[in-house]
């Protein structure tokens, strides 16, 4: 550049690049080749002071306009002062913080720069700024082969980060590419050595760690100076064809906990309830010994205390006893008395139904004769037989309250 | 004097012109060699400025960085003759200049040509040579072990190239094996889901059984109790009545019948059919209670 611009020299650099095939800045490079620049371009002003200087003086100011020589010559340093400014200026720049900068001295490297402001003489130098922290990640998602012969759908994210960023740039056309070859061939390897099984339960932390270090040793092979810092294995799961049968297995998994807990629900209810009656049954036989017990020692007591005053007086303790019962139980009852030697007492049954069905409670016949001739036994008959039919239903009613 | 400038313009070009054709770059990334007139004479040129004869030596650069072969998938047949997709990829780098522009002219998709002919052949050999199971899983670093080493011989003699790594990304099954596979998944997954269920009724079973065991033998151990206790009760209530009644047998049973009988006609509505020469009655008809 800085030679291009005193003459407009520029229309003589075409025809190099045109007939040279090589890149630009290579072409460039060769340009500022020698080291000792500054005296090359002395010497170059030199020349061009004749060159002008001199076409200016034959022409008579002709060639640079109304200026004298001397105007020229200050005004072509002065250019030349500019392009070399410009020059020096461009050869400025900045790292960030998250970058380094190789470089590439006549395409030769030289040094990694640091974050800060950078000054390396451009054209002859060429830097590649290379982030160094962000995290750079691969998606991967994939049907594959596993050990047993299954067929699992993994999906695998890798993080990286560019450590090396010289190696980056320049021992690798595409590292980039290399990662992204590598994690494949990587994740089907770890699978393929796998089951499916643990591929898809509790091996996949595992399987992470394993695709991580397997890639890792990969990238160091091909020094692609590429760290690898995570891999994680987003998903992995059944291909979709069989997606239902494992979701199936996963149901049957649920089913079986919830016919197991309705089991042991019902198991639950039902053994403390038979404890409780088992409780029940113990406590309803205690209260009856206690019962009995008390009981005879009641009725012990009781008899002791009537057998003491008994033997006192027994003939007339006796009589009284007795009365006293039968005076109680026949006045509680219906009584028949019969006074007929030899009589056929089942004739007097249907008597006895009469009266009970008759519900009246009070005793019907309590006079000390009862004869009854055999019509109007038979009438009698025939009431209680139409009474028994008449009520038996609402008997049965009654009977049940 | 024009003329002379015009001269002075041309030499500076042509100066500037050999100059420039005089000098040249090799990039770090980059191997490179000097030819003259088509005769090697500088195989290795290390990167940075160099210079040559103009239009007498020329320089050939190749890429020197790692270089990635990336093979279309290709069916392999393993020993037991079952059919596998399998996508490889292979990372080679010029290692011999010299002999990779002998053997190449330079031309990287010839020598990836070269290369990925010769890379599809060992495969081939060693696929045919292990079963399934072997590629996909137990052996696969032997395999690409074996691979690397025997192509290297061969690529670093005569293609000028090292290789760095083969690997193998995809092995598949074709696709209508796929099928089998899937419906093989399908059916061990029905089995253990068959199993669970299976396992859970069993299970849930065998709960309920021993819930109603236990509930049998807890309400029989607990008759058994009561039984006793109701026993011990009517075994004490029996002593304690002997032990009573027996100091005087006949009265208790006497007062035992009078309750007794209170009791049997405690006023239910019962007939009770008499005559009237009972005890009771011995007054009813005879003041005197004459016996009979």
């Amino acid at each position: 550049m800085a030679w291009n611009e005193p003459g407009g020299n520029g229309n003589g650099q075409d025809p190099w690049g045109g007939g040279d095939k090589r890149n630009d800045k290579g072409n460039r490079g060769n340009d500022q080749g020698p080291p000792d620049l500054d005296e090359a371009l002395r010497k170059l002003q030199d020349r061009l002071n004749d060159l002008f200087g001199g076409s200016g003086k034959k022409s008579g100011g002709g060639g640079g306009g109304s200026s004298p020589a001397g105007g020229s010559s200050a005004f072509i340093w002065v250019v030349l002062a500019v392009a070399v400014l410009a020059w020096g200026g461009m050869g400025f720049y900045t790292v960030d913080q998250q970058e380094r900068g190789v470089v590439l001295t006549l395409g030769k490297y030289s040094e990694t720069v640091n974050p800060g402001l950078q000054w390396n003489p451009p054209l002859i130098d060429e830097v590649s700024i290379v982030n160094t922290t962000r995290v750079r990640s691969h998606d991967h998602q994939a049907l594959m082969l596993t050990e047993d012969e299954n067929i699992v759908d993994v999906a695998v994210t890798a993080q990286y980060v560019v450590a090396d960023p010289k190696a980056y740039e320049l021992s690798v056309r595409d590292p980039d590419g290399s990662l992204s070859n590598a994690a494949e061939s990587a994740l089907r390897h770890v699978v393929g050595s796998s089951e499916m099984h643990s591929i898809l339960t509790e091996g996949r932390e595992t399987l992470a760690i394993q695709v991580q270090e397997r890639l890792q040793r990969y990238m160091s092979d091909y020094n692609t100076g590429i760290s690898i810092t995570q891999v994680n294995i987003k998903n992995a799961q059944a291909p979709s064809q069989v997606q239902d049968a494992f979701d199936d297995v996963i149901k049957a998994r649920e089913d079986e906990q919830r016919v197991k807990n309705e089991a042991q629900s019902y198991a639950n209810g039902v053994v403390p309830e038979a404890r409780g009656k088992a409780q029940r049954m113990l406590e309803e036989a205690s209260a009856y010994r206690e019962q009995v017990v008390s009981k005879a020692e009641g009725e012990s007591k009781r008899f002791t205390a009537l057998l003491t005053e008994y033997e006192k007086a027994p003939d007339v303790t006796r009589e009284r006893l007795y009365l006293d019962t039968m005076q109680e139980v026949l006045a509680k009852n219906a009584k028949v008395l019969i006074d007929v030697e030899g009589g056929n007492n089942m004739m007097y049954l249907p008597v006895d139904k009469l009266i009970q069905n008759n519900g009246s409670r009070q005793p019907a016949v309590t006079s000390g004769n009862l004869r009854l001739d055999d019509q109007s036994l038979r009438s009698v008959t025939n009431q209680v037989v139409d009474q028994i039919r008449q009520s038996q239903a609402t008997t049965r009613r009654e009977g049940r309250q | 004097m024009s003329t002379k400038a015009l001269f002075s313009i041309i030499l500076a070009g042509v100066i500037i012109l050999v100059a420039s054709k005089s000098v040249y770059i090799v990039k770090e990334t980059e191997r490179a060699v000097k030819l003259q007139f088509g005769e090697i004479v500088e195989p290795d040129i290390k990167p940075g400025l160099s210079f040559k004869i103009p239009f007498v030596n020329t320089i050939r650069k190749f890429d020197g960085r790692v270089l990635t072969l990336d093979s279309r998938p290709q069916a392999f047949l393993t020993i037991e003759k079952k059919r596998l997709i399998v996508d490889a990829f292979l990372k080679w780098k010029i290692n011999s200049v010299e002999t990779y522009y002998t053997a190449t002219s330079g031309d990287e998709f010839r020598a990836a040509d070269l290369l990925s002919a010769r890379v599809e052949n060992e495969l081939r050999n060693q696929f045919g040579a292990r079963t399934l199971n072997e590629v996909v899983s137990g052996e696969r670093d032997e395999v690409m072990t074996e691979v690397i080493r025997r192509l290297n011989e061969v690529a670093s003699k005569e293609l000028g190239v090292s290789i760095i790594d083969v690997r193998v990304k995809r092995v598949e099954l074709p696709p209508e094996v796929s099928n089998s596979v899937y419906e093989r998944m399908r059916t061990e997954r029905e089995r253990e889901a068959r199993e669970l269920r299976s396992r859970g009724f069993e299970l849930a079973e065998g709960i309920r059984a021993d819930a109603d065991r236990q509930k049998t033998v807890l309400v029989a151990e607990a008759y058994r109790e009561s039984e006793g206790l109701r026993g011990e009760g009517d075994a004490s209530a029996a002593a304690i009545y002997a032990n009573a009644y027996s100091k005087d047998s006949e009265f208790y049973s006497f007062t035992r019948s009078l309750k007794a009988y209170t009791e049997a006609f405690s006023g239910n509505g019962d007939v009770m059919l008499l005559k009237p020469d009972s005890e009771f009655f011995k007054y009813l008809s005879n003041s005197a209670g004459a016996e009979k």
